[in-house]
Parts: C-alpha cells; sequence; structure tokens
C-alpha cells in the first residue's frame, strides 16, 4: 500500500493504491490520521490503485469518516474499482460516504 | 482438474496476508476467474485473520492453523483447521447493523458479514477439539446474485 497525498486549504486528496488488509490497517490508519491531524476536514480517498480491502481497511475508512464528520467535513471516495465497490455495498459503506467518478467531482462536492 | 494447495498458518499477523496471496497465485495458475477469486480470497483472509487474532491464548500450547484448498472443475473447497478455543464465526460473531450512522456503527463484525456474502456455501464443526470451516465456491454457472 501506498499513499500519495495533495493538500488544497482544508481540503486533501489521497491516493491509495496496493492492498490493504489486517497486516497493514494500521499503517493505513496512521497515514489518514496524519492528514485529518494538519487540520483536513475534507478528504478525498483515490482509490483507483486500490486492488483489495478487508474489513480491516474499511475500519480505518470508517474511523476516518466519523473525525472528518467531526469536524464539520467528510470522507469522499473516488475512482472505486467494480469490486472494491461491491464490497462498499455489501458492507453498507455506501451509505456511510459518498462515492464519486473523479476526484474533481469529488473535490467539488465537498466546496458546495 | 483435481489441484490442491495446503498451508500451514502461523500467528504472526502477516499470516493471513501470506496464505491468501498463495492462494490468489494457485487460483492465478488455474484460470479461477478473477472476481471469483477475489471474493474467495477476501472470505479466507477474514476467516483467517479471526483465528490468527482470536482462536488461541498468549501461552497456547501447539498452536496449529492449517488450510487445504481443492479445485475440481466444477468447484473451489477450502478447509479451514484450528485446534483454538471453539468459536462459531457462523452463529457467534454479531452481525453488523448496516443501516446505522457513521457514529453508531460498530467497528466490528463486517469481516463475516463479507465472508458470508461472498462464499456460496459456509459450513462449522467443532470435531474433536478442532473447529473447522468449511468453505464451497462452484464454478462454472458463475453466481452473481448470491449477495
Amino acid at each position: 500500500m501506498n499513499v500519495e497525498t495533495s493538500y488544497s486549504g482544508s481540503t486533501a486528496v489521497a491516493v491509495v493504491d496496493g492492498r490493504i488488509d489486517s497486516a497493514n490497517a494500521k499503517d493505513f490508519d496512521e497515514e489518514l490520521s496524519a492528514i485529518i491531524d494538519r487540520g483536513v476536514s475534507s478528504l478525498v480517498v483515490d482509490c483507483g490503485g486500490l486492488n483489495y480491502i478487508s474489513s480491516a481497511g474499511l475500519r480505518v475508512l470508517l474511523i476516518a469518516i466519523r473525525k472528518t464528520n467531526e469536524v464539520g467535513g467528510g470522507l469522499a471516495l473516488c475512482s472505486v474499482p467494480d469490486h472494491i465497490r461491491e464490497v462498499l455495498e455489501v458492507s453498507g459503506f455506501v451509505r456511510l460516504t459518498k462515492v464519486f467518478a473523479t476526484a474533481d467531482e469529488a473535490r467539488a462536492s465537498f466546496s458546495k | 482438474m483435481d489441484a490442491k494447495l495446503d498451508l500451514e498458518i502461523g500467528l504472526d499477523q502477516d499470516e493471513p496476508r501470506r496464505a491468501v496471496e498463495q492462494f490468489e497465485q494457485f487460483a492465478l495458475e488455474h484460470d479461477v476467474p478473477m472476481g471469483l477469486t477475489f471474493k474467495f480470497q477476501l472470505a479466507l483472509d477474514e476467516l483467517l485473520t479471526n483465528v490468527v487474532s482470536y482462536a488461541f491464548e498468549e501461552d497456547a500450547a501447539g498452536p496449529v492453523i492449517t488450510l487445504a484448498l481443492r479445485l475440481t472443475d466444477d468447484k473451489l473447497e477450502a478447509l479451514l483447521k484450528d485446534n483454538g478455543r471453539p468459536f462459531n464465526p457462523l452463529r457467534d460473531a454479531p452481525a453488523p447493523d448496516l443501516d446505522l450512522s457513521a457514529e453508531d456503527r460498530r467497528v466490528g463484525g463486517l469481516g463475516i458479514h463479507l465472508t458470508k456474502a461472498f462464499v456460496h456455501a459456509l459450513n462449522y464443526e467443532r470435531v474433536d477439539g478442532w473447529n473447522r470451516l468449511y468453505l464451497v465456491q462452484p464454478l462454472g454457472a458463475h453466481q452473481e446474485d448470491q449477495t
């Protein structure tokens, strides 16, 4: 797993690739927490390069959704591959966070 | 076709990944459809992660976890065995309430929920001090409607 983040004020886009499972969910949590701790309230997680996520990774997303909600922002996902989207649907995460086709659309959703 | 892969799994937190990546390679070599491989891999990962994390006390004597995979023309099967404490994840794991908000959602329970949704048939038995979880996924007539 690798996370590349670009910042724009209180909004950030984190591009995640690779695999998130119980072996590295803690690292993913530290990455997202560090982004939020920099004052980011609106976080876009770009899943274009994500090829695997287990419930351990979903837990980290849930924590990040709560943290960004708490500060009046939120978390949005974009560029989600079909098989990852199915995981999000089955686990009910599509009701917890919005899923956009592109990072630009996700970012724009926060500026409304 | 009758292909088998037998794995022993240690108690380290990296072990589920090592095991499911070996499964993925096995499935790839035998042309198992990718979507099905992904779902089965996720199910194995969730079940193995549970066992590695919770089945054994820290000072448990002789913990053993094995995964036996078998691929035939019409189905993919897995038997996951461990000699840890009795635990039937199909019955004992609380079901998550997917209608709750992010604030109210419990953090656990999703792994088993995904496993049940992604695997066609699951069966648990406790036999002679062993937990035995049996997974079956038919091939060919591809079930996309199980969820």
